[in-house]
């Protein structure tokens, strides 16, 4: 793969709930190795977007494509509905609940996938799983349950369960935005590593820092539109639009 | 009074463990199949479709407001009436069968249970984490292994302490049987009463037997609940 | 003959069923409610060595069916013949009737107790405690405290155990005594006309029906009462 190569591609994205239109159009793609932080107010539609990625959300209209898996959705229906696991598959995600199954311990959480949908057996999983918690340095609490974490270890399980599945990009939808400010720190210092290693990452965020100083692009939305993008360079020393200047002055 | 409890020519000993025997045959076989409808109504109950719904909630709400011995009386007289018309209709000449009181009693115990369960079943679905089984969605489950995986392993736990108390109210109803002639525990005890002409014993050596089972019943079900939340109360 | 000829010709022997559930369950229920207030304060308050006969009934009616309960009740007393008749209690316990009774009303006592029980555990303990601060001794604490939460929280579930008390009443007309199931069994003998058991499934559904709408409406009288506002602008003041 070289750092051209398109990981995903989402095409001209609208999506409604009932008379609302949430998502009007929106087109972004991200390129190997990219990392794309999305900005934007409460209710712009970041999450929606995010959501609609690995259709979570089924959209209203539009394509998308994640290497070479290509959905097109006319009229709330995706045309080729047999894509859409294998596109899951290809994408991780790491919800701001953290979502993992309280009924499993940290190392059956990340084992679950790879032996479920991947069909990889169960002693590779679990080598596979202790490397991956031990990265994210939870290798000393890897039996214990998800109730016995506290929020920063439980989002850290959860982004290695997102691993486990190797996927080619990594989605994060506000991670640290439930958690205690003394527990954003390990969260971010574990995707900002994720960053340096050349993860594909698109991650909806309030961290400014982060946006900043880790990703490769900022993606600013507005009322279910791309205002503005660039570089973080760009984006914070020369904002264009009006509304992207008042969004980051609030801050 | 011990020579009354031996097993043997003398004793009902063994007629009463004959009842003890009848009685767990018929409890346990209507567990799977009070289950198994309890899913049905539950799924029926919380389908989208506006007629099966109505179908699910009628069936819950018909169940629980009859008397269980209604419903006994119900299957055993009118099952074997249908049965007997069905064969008549096949064979004109053929003689008329007894519906086995066994069955009917497995069938009427399973239609309650199934209505009891199925509401604690629903309970549990709407008690599920939904963000969960979308992490489940995210990872590329298919709805079969998330239903495997994620939901069930979760339903089974809020829904054990509710189904544990309707396995022990089951239990129980298991001795309505006794009056469709079946020789459970009740029955045998009745048998025993007429011979020995000592109802206060027999009756309460019946519900010490009984009580027993449900205590038993209840140390089982504390280990399961015990097992099925791991991780859950553990702070 | 058909099924409406049938109940037009049995109609009164039903309504008479019909009456006698009713009677049976009321006073059973009646009789429980007077006594499992007590018990419900002893399981909550007293030491265990007091609890402990409690608990002991209390699991015992749990733990066996109340069929076998009246059988105990009802025949087992045959056993003890001499022993009534001297005491003078034999003609009560001949009556089948008052046998159906005290064992409807022990049963329920013991799921009554529990269930209010669980409605004083749950009253709030800054309640109580700002009542004794106002210098309300122990007996206006539970007449104006305890239990008037402890019944708002414990109505549902009692509602319950008196629908379960109705049904099982039915078990009366094993003991001969003429209820709707008994009535329904006596006319099937004489007329094999299944369609009898569907009328007395409507008649138990309609008491259910109608039982259940009433306990809702005194719910909200309840709650109106004690609780003017709803929780949520109550935790705000
Ligand atoms: N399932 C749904 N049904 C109806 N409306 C919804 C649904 N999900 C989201 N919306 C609406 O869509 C709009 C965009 O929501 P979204 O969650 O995408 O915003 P967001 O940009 O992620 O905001 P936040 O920063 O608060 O997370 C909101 O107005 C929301 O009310
Ligand atoms: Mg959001």
């Amino acid at each position: 793969m070289s750092k051209t190569d398109v990981i995903l591609e989402a095409n001209d994205i609208y999506k409604s709930f009932g008379n609302v239109e949430v998502l009007k159009g929106i087109s972004l793609e991200a390129k190997n190795r990219e990392v794309i932080s999305i900005l934007g107010a409460s209710g712009s539609g970041k999450s929606t977007f995010l959501r609609c990625l690995n259709f979570l959300e089924i959209p209203t209209s539009g394509t998308i494509s994640v290497h070479g898996e290509l959905v097109d959705i006319v009229n709330g229906k995706p045309v080729n509905p047999k894509h859409i696991e294998a596109i899951r598959s290809r994408l991780g995600m790491v919800f701001q609940q953290f979502n993992l199954w309280t009924h499993r311990t940290a190392i059956e959480n990340v084992m679950e996938g790879p032996i479920y949908v991947k069909k990889i057996p169960k002693n590779l999983a679990r080598e596979k799983a202790e490397s991956l918690l031990e990265r994210v340095g939870l290798k000393d609490r890897m039996h214990m349950y998800p109730s016995q974490l506290s929020g920063g270890q439980q989002q850290r399980v959860a982004i290695a369960r997102a691993l486990a599945m190797e996927p080619d990009a990594i989605l994060f939808d506000e991670p640290t935005s439930a958690l205690d400010p003394e527990l954003v720190g390990e969260v971010l210092k574990v995707m900002q590593s994720l960053a340096a290693e050349g993860r594909t990452m698109i991650v909806v965020t309030h961290e400014m820092a982060f946006a900043r100083d880790v990703s490769s692009k900022v993606v600013f939305f507005h009322a279910g539109k791309i205002a503005e993008q660039g570089t973080p360079d760009e984006m914070f020393n020369n904002p264009k639009t009006e509304v992207f200047q008042k969004f980051i002055s609030k801050i | 009074m011990f020579e009354l409890f031996s097993f043997g020519e003398n004793g009902w000993g063994d007629e009463i463990l004959d009842g003890v025997a009848i009685t767990a045959q018929l409890a346990i076989a209507t567990l799977p199949i009070g289950l198994f409808i309890g899913f049905i109504v539950a799924f029926a109950a919380m389908s989208k479709n506006k007629p099966l719904r109505a179908i699910g909630y009628g069936y819950t709400t018909l169940m629980r407001g009859l008397p269980e011995i209604l419903t006994l009386f119900v299957v055993y007289n009118g099952a074997g009436l249908l049965l007997n018309t069905i064969i008549k209709w096949w064979n004109v000449d053929a003689q008329p069968i007894d519906f086995s009181p066994f069955i009917a009693g497995v069938i009427a115990l399973a239609m309650v249970f199934g209505a009891f369960s199925a509401e604690v079943l629903r309970g549990a679905f709407n008690a599920l984490d939904e963000g969960q089984v979308e992490a489940g969605r995210a990872v590329g489950m298919s709805p079969n292994v998330i239903f495997w995986r994620i939901k069930l392993p979760q339903i089974w736990r809020f829904a054990l302490p509710g189904l544990g108390n309707l396995w022990i109210n089951m239990l129980k109803d298991t001795s309505l049987v006794s009056i469709i002639a079946l020789n459970d525990l009740m029955r045998m005890t009745k048998v025993a009463v007429a011979f020995t002409k000592q109802p206060f014993t027999f009756y309460l050596v019946a519900c010490l037997i009984y009580w027993l089972m449900s205590l038993l019943s209840e140390i089982i079900l504390a280990k399961m609940e015990q097992n099925a939340n791991r991780g859950i109360m553990r702070v | 003959m058909d099924s409406l000829e049938i109940i037009i010709k049995y109609w009164p022997k039903l309504l008479d069923g019909t009456l006698m559930t009713l009677k049976l369950t009321f006073l059973s229920v009646l009789v429980a409610a007077i006594i499992s207030p007590f018990l419900a304060l002893t399981r909550a308050n007293a030491s265990p060595m007091v609890q402990a006969p409690l608990r002991l009934y209390i699991s015992f009616i749990r733990g066996t069916p109340i069929l076998a309960q009246l059988f105990l009740i009802y025949y087992g007393s045959g056993q003890f013949r001499p022993i009534l008749q001297e005491w003078g209690l034999w003609s009560f316990f001949r009556d089948p009737f008052n046998c159906a009774l005290l064992t409807f009303v022990l049963n329920t006592t013991a799921y009554q107790t529990e269930i209010l029980r669980g409605g004083i555990m749950g009253v709030n303990r800054g309640e109580i405690e700002a009542g004794k601060a106002l210098g309300m001794n122990k007996l206006r604490i539970l007449q104006r405290i305890v239990f008037p939460h402890a019944y708002r929280i414990a109505w549902p579930a009692l509602g319950n155990e008196i629908i379960l008390m109705m049904k099982a009443s039915a078990l009366a007309s094993v003991v001969t005594i003429f209820d709707i199931l008994g009535r329904t069994r006596q006319i099937f003998s004489r007329t094999f006309d299944f369609s009898i058991y569907l009328w007395a499934a409507i008649l138990y559904l309609c008491i259910t029906a109608i039982f259940v709408l009433i306990w809702r409406q005194a719910e909200l009288r309840l709650n109106k009462h004690i609780a003017p506002s709803d929780h949520l602008s109550a935790d705000k003041k």
